[in-house]
């Protein structure tokens, strides 16, 4: 019955540490319970709240792609209780999770549309659920060019490296890689995202960009976006907000007149315009 | 003189000092207490225009310590430079305490506050008054010679004025604030030392009676926090019950969040709290559980010699050592 | 739908008559006030009475509710779900039209969205209301401005009307029907009755003396989310939260898990909670948007009186006026809506974000 705030238990199967400060980890869950994993129907974009028993509870995007099945991938970085709490645990042991909530990346909209991904840092969780998905067998001949540009501050913080190399590899999705400064063994373009946004000059025709980073990132990409035509539809970012309930209950993301968890956490630049400036 | 006689004098003087000081200009901002919307309420005031000072009230009715304003840094722009604002605040004996204590920790600058004392006769209990009204609506309220005179629909109480008082006025010595820069009146305090009779009063209780008078009192804690903000000394940046590393004690309204909830608020008050009853007049439910911070401003009284905001050199005893403090909780002496 | 008389001493009889099945709910004198309590002895239910300081919102939006309970053992976790207390009936007796009104605007908030609050639409679904009309408003309210009266019938399953030494029974809904099956006792009531019953309803529509104006409030407030009247209305708030505390209408609420450390086990409860609360949108950063006093007073009128609106096309208040009673510095909702009402209509509102 209480179906809503319980959360379905699921074990940890594998941990990758992302970077190289050691406080970013890649968690692989697996559900006890098989009818769970049929139930849990996610599209790129949505999150999911992680409850650490005896700590508590976070909302985490979803990292994987539904077309990764068997397992779901959740990368945290270590801030709070719950997720020092998190990175605490070993592989076998339980992490309770509800979902999948919130909207999602409007993967149908996009189709017949070229795709720009601008990530930074280790917001890119949920752009590598989407880039996966774009280019999974059944869904790529959906999607038109795909550009992914992500920046870096250092190649340590680099997240999903294997991941980058295979899609480096493919001749159908062009990625760009930026770090903030040159470094050593770097093989990728050197510089802030904003600035390789303007040098991709990535088409606004019949486009959708995508953009998830630290605020500085956002602020400084979003007018090389507009400079290139973009239109506040076509810009889409994902919302952090405190959350609790996840389900648009318990009134904490609420943002004007929308809730952050639930018509969230993907809003269109339009979308966010006309909210009040409180997130 | 009669207490509607001595509030219309304190009124006037308010009104004249605060009219002045905005037109010279030696404040940028004056805070007092005006007519609330409904009876029994006198809801603090922002006076920035001179001619707005007639709003300014004195009925017996304000019981924000106003000096919680204070700890807003307030600035203005004087050719490009931010600059902190002068700020004017009606000051009865507590609310005078409480600017000494906030100044003597550091939380506002003396320079920039103008205690404007005025010569307080204590505050209405509304809360006793309401209690014993059982619910009916008050229409209207007035203090008359002596007597506040409540009116309902169809009732009309009186109520002496001496026993309706606040049980914290009741025993204030500190009714003109001692610190000051304006008197608006005479002074009225009293050369009587106070012999915490309300404190030794419960010392005498059984440790069972005393128990039934806290969970009596308690009981009905919605843990809203209402006490803490009023409160002018209470201004932590992160309230002990907001911690989560660790969690001290939960969120809920089990008998052992409401008590260590208040105990601990209590102790984090000690020899710092200035009696002002801000708390009682803001708590929905009427929780009055001062008897355990006038113990401890008691002890603080004969431990330490030290009284609550009336000294503005003097550092409280939680925040200085001296060589001759009293050890007996820990050595034999 | 035949009007019934029922005497006022007969009260303690419908509570014997219907308690076999039901939790009967109804006002009691406390020591500190009016509270709605479940009722064991009929002698204490007090109908001759203004409003309870707290809405009986408790009884279907519990101050403490436990989601559920879990045990560690190793890796391994067990959850249990605390066992369905939801079950039983219950009847609040003497409720006023505007706290009765809450509700709807309760499950208008928690019905939207893909996901539905099975607690709460458990608890609502066995609450039967018994009304109370308000021969009595106070002069803090203001219900008539709200879409709401002091006898507004619809959101009750009977309805009461005090004619002084006893009251007209209403039968309002199918569910109030079986109610009054098993008062079969009940007295016809008179023609005289109905026009007293008619009269005191006059009367009260008559006494409401505040006139809210919400006409173009919404608009007002959507526009205006940055002018300067924020600074005046917020200016003596404290932040404590009473008026989320004592509003039928705020839901609110935090999720905390309770840890029994040493036995390995505890509960995840939801609490009530308030936007008033500095915490309630600070992030583990460190950063939060709503950064002082101001944005969080703001927050809570922009909700009740905007975003409600843009949502679901009614107000989030019922006009009981509690927020105006038990402000500690009396921060009145009326000056408040009046102060946005009198905002000098202003071209575009400069960039918003």
């Amino acid at each position: 019955m209480t179906n809503l705030y319980v959360p379905k238990l699921t074990t940890i199967k594998s941990i990758v540490t992302e970077n190289g400060a050691n406080d970013i980890k890649t968690f692989e869950l697996v559900f006890k319970d098989d009818n769970d994993l049929n139930e849990f129907k996610y599209i790129p974009g949505q999150f999911a709240e992680l409850t650490i028993f005896g700590k508590g509870e976070c909302p985490i995007g979803i990292a994987s792609s539904p077309t990764e099945s068997g397992s779901l991938k959740f990368t945290v970085k270590k801030m709070g209780t719950v997720t020092a709490a998190l990175h605490n645990l070993d592989v076998g042991s339980t992490v309770g999770i509800r979902g999948p909530l919130g909207n999602s990346w409007p993967v149908e909209a996009m189709k017949e549309k070229n795709i720009v991904i601008v990530g930074g840092g280790f917001a890119f969780s949920t752009l590598r659920s989407l880039i996966e998905y774009l280019i999974a067998d059944e869904y790529r001949s959906y999607y038109k060019d795909i550009t992914v540009i992500y920046g870096n501050r250092s190649k340590s913080e680099v997240l999903y490296k294997s991941d980058l190399e295979r899609w480096q590899q493919r001749n159908d999705i062009n990625v760009v890689l930026t770090l903030d400064r040159a470094e050593d063994g770097w093989n990728g373009k050197v510089g802030f995202v904003a600035p390789i946004v303007k040098e991709v000059a990535p088409s606004s025709e019949n486009a959708i960009a995508v953009i998830c980073g630290p605020p500085i990132m956002i602020k400084t990409s979003i007018p090389e976006l507009e400079a290139l035509q973009f239109t506040d539809e076509q810009i889409l970012s994902s919302l952090e907000m405190r959350m609790k309930c996840g389900v648009g209950k318990c009134g904490r993301c609420n943002v004007g007149n929308k809730f952050v968890c639930a018509d969230g956490p993907i809003f269109s630049r339009a979308e966010l315009k006309q909210m009040p400036g409180e997130y | 003189m009669t207490i509607q006689a001595q509030n219309d004098d304190i009124v006037n003087n308010v009104k004249d000092i605060a009219k002045r000081l905005l037109e010279e200009g030696s404040v940028d901002l004056i805070i007092g207490y005006t007519k609330g919307t409904i009876p029994l309420k006198a809801p603090p005031f922002f006076v920035k225009k001179p001619e707005d000072v007639e709003r300014l009230t004195w009925d017996n009715l304000g019981y924000t310590n106003l000096a919680k304003y204070l700890l807003v840094k307030r600035k203005k722009k004087i050719e490009d430079k931010e600059v902190d604002l002068k700020v004017g605040i009606i000051a009865k004996g507590c609310v005078g305490r409480a600017i000494v204590q906030l100044a003597v920790e550091k939380q506002l600058k003396r320079e920039n506050v103008m205690i404007i004392g005025f010569p307080c006769n204590g505050l209405i209990d509304t809360k006793r008054i309401e209690k014993e009204l059982s619910g009916k609506e008050i229409l209207n309220a007035s203090v008359q010679n002596d007597e506040i005179i409540v009116k309902g629909k169809d009732f009309e109480k009186i109520y002496p004025f001496e026993e309706y008082t606040m049980a914290l006025c009741k025993t204030c010595k500190n009714r003109t604030p001692l610190v000051l820069d304006v008197l608006a009146g005479e002074n009225n305090n009293t050369t009587v030392m106070d012999d915490f009779f309300d404190v030794t009063t419960m010392e005498a209780q059984t440790p069972e009676q005393k128990w039934e008078h806290i969970n009596g009192v308690l009981g009905d804690c919605i843990r809203c926090n209402a006490c803490r903000q009023a409160c002018p000394v209470c201004y932590c940046n992160l309230c002990f019950v907001d911690q989560n590393k660790p969690i001290w004690f939960d969120k809920t309204f089990d008998r052992a969040d409401i008590f260590v909830f208040h105990l601990i608020r209590s102790l984090h008050l000690a020899g710092r709290c200035v009696s002002c009853g801000a708390c009682y007049g803001a708590c929905p439910v009427g929780i009055d559980l001062n008897v355990l911070n006038r113990k401890l401003e008691k002890l603080a009284k004969e431990r330490f010699d030290f009284v609550a905001g009336t000294n503005i050199e003097t550092l409280p005893p939680m925040m200085a050592f001296k060589m001759d403090d009293s050890q007996e909780f820990m050595v034999e002496e | 739908m035949n009007e019934k008389i029922l005497l006022k001493e007969k009260i303690s009889d419908v509570f014997d008559a219907l308690k076999g099945e039901n939790d009967i709910i109804a006002p009691v004198k406390t020591d500190w006030g009016i509270e709605f309590r479940q009722i064991e002895n009929p002698e204490d239910i007090a109908l001759d009475y203004l409003n309870s300081k707290v809405p009986p919102k408790a009884i279907w939006l519990p101050k403490v509710e436990t989601l559920y309970e879990y045990e560690i053992d190793g890796k391994d976790v067990k959850i249990k779900t605390p066992p369905e207390k939801l079950g039983k009936k219950v009847i609040v007796l003497g409720i006023r039209p505007c706290d009765a009104h809450s509700i709807k605007i309760l499950d208008t908030f928690f019905k939207q969205g893909s996901f539905e609050d099975d607690l709460f639409q458990k608890r609502k679904e066995n609450l039967s209301f018994i009304g109370l009309g308000c021969n009595s408003p106070r002069e803090t309210c203001f219900c008539t401005s709200v879409a709401g009266s002091p006898f507004n019938k619809q959101d009750v399953d009977v309805f009461l009307t005090d004619l002084g030494e006893k009251y007209l029974v209403e039968t309002i809904s199918d569910n109030g029907e079986a109610l009054i099956q098993q008062l079969p006792w009940l007295e016809d009531s008179s023609e005289a009755d109905i026009e007293l019953a008619k009269e005191q309803e006059r009367l009260a529509e008559d006494s409401i003396k505040t006139q809210v104006n919400l006409e173009n409030t919404s608009k007002l407030l959507d526009n205006n989310f940055y002018n300067a009247v924020w600074d005046e209305i917020s200016a003596t708030c404290l932040g404590c939260g009473s008026c989320s505390f004592f509003c039928p209408t705020c839901h609110c609420f935090d999720v905390i898990d309770e840890n029994d450390y040493a036995n390995h086990r505890g509960r995840r409860i939801r609490v009530w909670d308030t936007c008033q609360s500095p915490l309630f949108t600070l992030q583990t950063s460190g950063y939060n948007p709503r950064t002082s006093q101001k944005e969080r007073c703001r927050q809570r009128l922009e909700h009740k009186f905007c975003y409600y609106p843009e949502n679901y096309g009614i107000v989030g208040c019922v006009g009981c006026g509690r927020c105006i009673a038990y402000c500690p510095v009396n921060n009145d909702v009326r000056d408040i809506i009046a102060k946005v009402n009198n905002i000098e209509p202003r071209t575009e509102e400069a960039g918003k974000t």
